[in-house]
């Protein structure tokens, strides 16, 4: 397929997967600022400040307000990172891609653009939860749609492969951000606190019930998060998920340097989710993770998109 | 912020002779904790609550947070009842009511075991054995047998009122199946979607950490080596009224909603059926009345119970929440004696009051009762949920002198009390308009290596008029109930920064202008 088309559906799907991550976190750390601290010590960091850290703001002066940052990364069409201009640049990806992805998808995504930009936008403050909700049903809808109408071909890889990839990185800079320093140390504050804000910031709070017998401390929800690959959002589940797209478009994969990469990162995860399960440093592995992924993407670029990297803008 | 108009801009006529928590101040004027409260609720207006209301009734029909209500046209789903106006406890008020209520669950729980073991508290003549053995729930099955840890108790929900003059006093004691607390989360997570504006102000304490105290609860007590004891929750089945809750704790815990075809006891150990052959239960955290769980044992023509269950309880193979035998410390004729025991196995003074009860075993105090039974509340000792009580003011004559002749047949299976003139929170009706409301509290204490309690508890609300009824079953509602934090903690942002600086991260990436690589490659 053409190498500029492969890009803009590997794009789409990590501009739809960044917006639905970003909701759920906003949503997170707006329900948990409504109440108090628990009874409990908290284990993780997530509140404005983290928000800003997360989508890479530079850290301003004085102090944060919810509703600035409510705001900023929510509607301002003008911060690159908000939710609204991910959905904006998902759409524009989208037309140009109308003939490849199905009616329905483009349709869907276009939607949530209209309504995103009505000129009434919702009142922010007060009642953001019903917006989020809108976001995270209307990329479940066009994933949905994605797997129940478009061809299993290699537009659908790349578009597969753009949303995986995202969810890892929003995933490890959450947890970059979110993670006491004090993580690896045994019996610390850090790992006894609980760490239900983070599970409630990717969806995963019942997922992490059924799966971990623990209850929901720092130490075995980070644990979770990164190494659990029954869990859709995990780290590992999503790098495996971007190899397994990847290794179904690339015409000759065991040659590939991305797919070989994935491949060793896949199992580089197995490995140190084995060493790790009574600790280990979560913090370096998440770097090296991330850090990883970033030269996964370069690859991408080199093999696929002829070169075209991400570039960053800054916020 | 702190210089809000004190009186209320909004229309409300507080009820004469009854305390309410809002509006408490002389005049009518709102008492400090609530003034911020008041002022949201003055900015949002009637036509914003009643909007939030249809909101909250609509989500609530779609998550299916309902409950039954038999009308005149066979049963019926509705959304629960969740009023939006929360009910506030400051924390200097919470505290006392906090170390009551564990103080209380104590001596029951050392109460249970006495009345299964030495009996002391009878050989010391506090509590008559005549009345002990008499209860219906006093199961002679249990005896002899202590539960890991000594713990009977582990989830119990006392209902506490609130007199005239603001005294907090237990009105009942509920340690068999307590329920309600899945009302309690759900009503949080209602509020802070549909009103947010009202947390504004506040700093109120979360309650969502319940399941992790109760699955910690059960595995403290399993009898198993390994910490991930296997742990169950036991429901009679879907049309159980409480089903709700039932799949909500085991769905929030994360452990298996089992129902007794599910369980088999084998050679005195308890096991579930799994599609991986039978696996060992190690806690059960039972939704079911003692009468039903084992028909070797207790009820023959139960079919909801599992046969040995309580064999394996005896052999300690598996914990069970509540333990057998506890409904003999929350009738209503032992109540009576509840301060006693606080005395007698702690050697401490209440902290709680109970309301003024009557034994009608008594002749002295049965003569004083039927003397006053138009001013008195007459209940029958071994049921729950305010099914059979009797409100003197609010029964005709005529019943009164039926209940008069059934009291002085079986004087055992009544008691009398002092009626209470609940307390009232200012309450939305369908136009959005305050009026104030009776209410009483139930706050959830688990009992496992110690007793922790939620802060708050389900705050029932009688929605009718002057109504002093709040079970949902004859027209009570519900609050959410905020226990608040100590010092208010008024401005939102965040006091200073982050404590560390974040860790440096590759930047957030964007697609890059594809004119630009065209170019290269046409190098």
């Amino acid at each position: 397929m053409l190498a500029r088309i492969a890009h803009e559906l590997f794009w789409l799907g990590r501009n739809l997967a960044r917006a639905e991550h970003t909701a759920r976190m906003l949503d997170g750390v707006f329900q948990a600022s409504l109440q108090g601290r628990p009874d409990d010590p908290a284990g993780v960091t997530l509140d404005w400040s983290s928000m800003l850290a997360i989508m890479g703001a530079p850290p301003g002066e004085g102090p944060v307000r919810r509703d600035e940052v409510l705001r900023a990364l929510t509607l301002e069409p003008d911060n690159p990172t908000s939710v609204v201009a991910c959905i904006g640049r998902a759409r524009e990806g989208a037309r140009t891609v109308r003939d490849v992805i199905s009616a329905e998808m483009w349709e869907a995504v276009n939607t949530t653009n209209m309504r995103m930009t009505e000129s009434h936008p919702p009142d922010l403050s007060a009642r953001p939860s019903s917006l989020y909700s809108y976001v995270k049903e209307r990329c479940a809808l066009f994933w949905g749609l994605t797997s129940r109408t478009m061809l299993r071909d290699e537009a659908s890889a790349f578009l597969a492969a753009g949303g995986r990839i995202e969810s890892a990185d929003m995933v490890l800079r959450m947890l970059r951000v979110a993670l006491p320093p004090g993580i690896p140390e045994p019996s610390s504050t850090a790992e006894r606190g609980q760490a239900l804000a983070l599970l409630q910031a990717v969806g995963g709070f019942q997922a992490y019930r059924r799966a971990v017998p623990a209850p929901p401390n720092a130490l075995p929800v980070a644990h979770f998060l990164v190494f659990e690959r029954t869990y859709p959002d995990s780290v590992a589940a999503s790098v495996d998920a971007v190899h397994n797209a990847l290794f179904r478009a690339d015409g000759n994969p065991r040659n590939s340097e991305p797919v070989l990469r994935l491949q060793r990162l896949s199992a580089d995860l197995e490995f140190r989710g084995r060493a790790e399960a009574d600790g280990g440093d979560l913090h370096a592995t998440c770097e090296a993770v991330q850090e990883e992924l970033v030269r996964v993407d370069r690859d991408i670029a080199d093999r696929y998109f002829a070169g075209a990297v991400g570039t960053m803008v800054a916020v | 912020m702190a210089s809000e108009p004190a009186t209320a801009p909004i229309e409300y006529r507080t009820r004469e002779g009854f305390l309410d928590e809002v509006f408490a101040g002389a005049g009518g004027a709102a008492a400090p904790h609530a003034a911020q409260l008041v002022a949201a609720l003055g900015q949002m207006g009637p036509e914003h609550l009643a909007a939030a209301g249809r909101r909250r009734d609509a989500i609530f029909m779609q998550q299916g947070i309902t409950f039954e209500l038999t009308g005149e046209d066979g049963p019926k789903d509705r959304p629960f009842p969740l009023d939006l106006v929360p009910r506030i406890i400051p924390a200097d008020e919470w505290i006392p009511i906090k170390r009551g209520l564990a103080q209380r669950i104590r001596a029951l729980n050392a109460f249970v075991d006495d009345v299964y073991h030495a009996r002391e508290i009878v050989r010391a003549g506090v509590v008559p054995w005549r009345l002990v053995v008499s209860r219906s729930h006093f199961a002679r099955v249990v005896h002899g047998i202590r539960p890991p840890g000594g713990v009977y108790t582990h989830v119990a929900g006392c209902d506490l009122v609130r007199d005239a003059d603001g005294t907090w006093r237990v009105l009942e004691d509920n340690v068999r199946t307590p329920s309600g607390i899945s009302y309690v989360l759900e009503n949080r997570v209602a509020m802070t979607r549909l009103v947010p504006e009202l947390f504004a102000q506040y700093r109120v304490r979360p309650v969502d950490h319940y399941p992790q105290l109760l699955l910690a609860a059960l595995r403290a007590v399993a009898p198993s080596a390994d910490a991930e004891a296997t742990v169950v929750v036991w429901t009679p089945g879907p049309f159980n009224s409480a089903y709700f809750e039932h799949a909500f704790l085991a769905r929030q815990m994360g452990v298996e909603l089992v129902e007794a075809s599910d369980l088999v006891v084998r050679d005195d150990v308890l096991y579930m059926r799994t599609t991986d052959g039978l696996e060992r239960v190690h806690a059960v955290y039972r939704r079911i009345d003692d009468d039903y769980v084992d028909p070797l044992e207790f009820r023959v023509d139960s079919v909801l119970g599992v046969p040995g269950l309580v064999r394996a309880y005896r052999a300690g193979t598996v914990a069970v929440a509540n333990a057998f035998g506890t409904g003999v410390a929350d009738d209503k004729a032992i109540y009576h004696y509840v301060p006693d025991m606080i005395r007698f196995y702690l050697n401490e003074e209440p902290i709680l009051a109970n309301v003024k009860t009557y034994l009608l075993t008594d002749p002295d105090q049965l003569e004083h009762v039927l003397g006053r039974l138009d001013e008195l509340v007459v209940k029958p000792t071994g049921e729950s949920g305010g099914k059979g009580v009797f409100i003197g003011p609010a029964t005709p004559p005529d019943d009164l002198a039926g209940l008069a002749d059934v009291i002085r047949a079986y004087p055992d299976r009544w008691i009398a009390q002092e009626l209470v003139n609940l307390s009232t929170v200012p309450t939305a009706g369908n136009d959005g308009r305050l009026a104030p409301r009776h209410v009483d509290l139930r706050p959830f204490a688990v009992f496992g290596e110690d007793i922790k309690i939620v802060p708050g508890g389900l705050t029932r609300v009688a929605l009718i008029e002057d109504s002093m009824i709040v079970n949902s079953s004859r027209g009570g509602g519900s609050k959410d109930t905020w226990v608040l934090e100590d010092g208010q903690d008024t401005d939102r942002a965040e006091p200073e920064g982050m404590l560390t600086a974040p860790p440096t991260m590759p930047d957030l990436r964007y697609a890059g202008p594809w004119v630009g690589q065209q170019q290269q490659q046409q190098q």
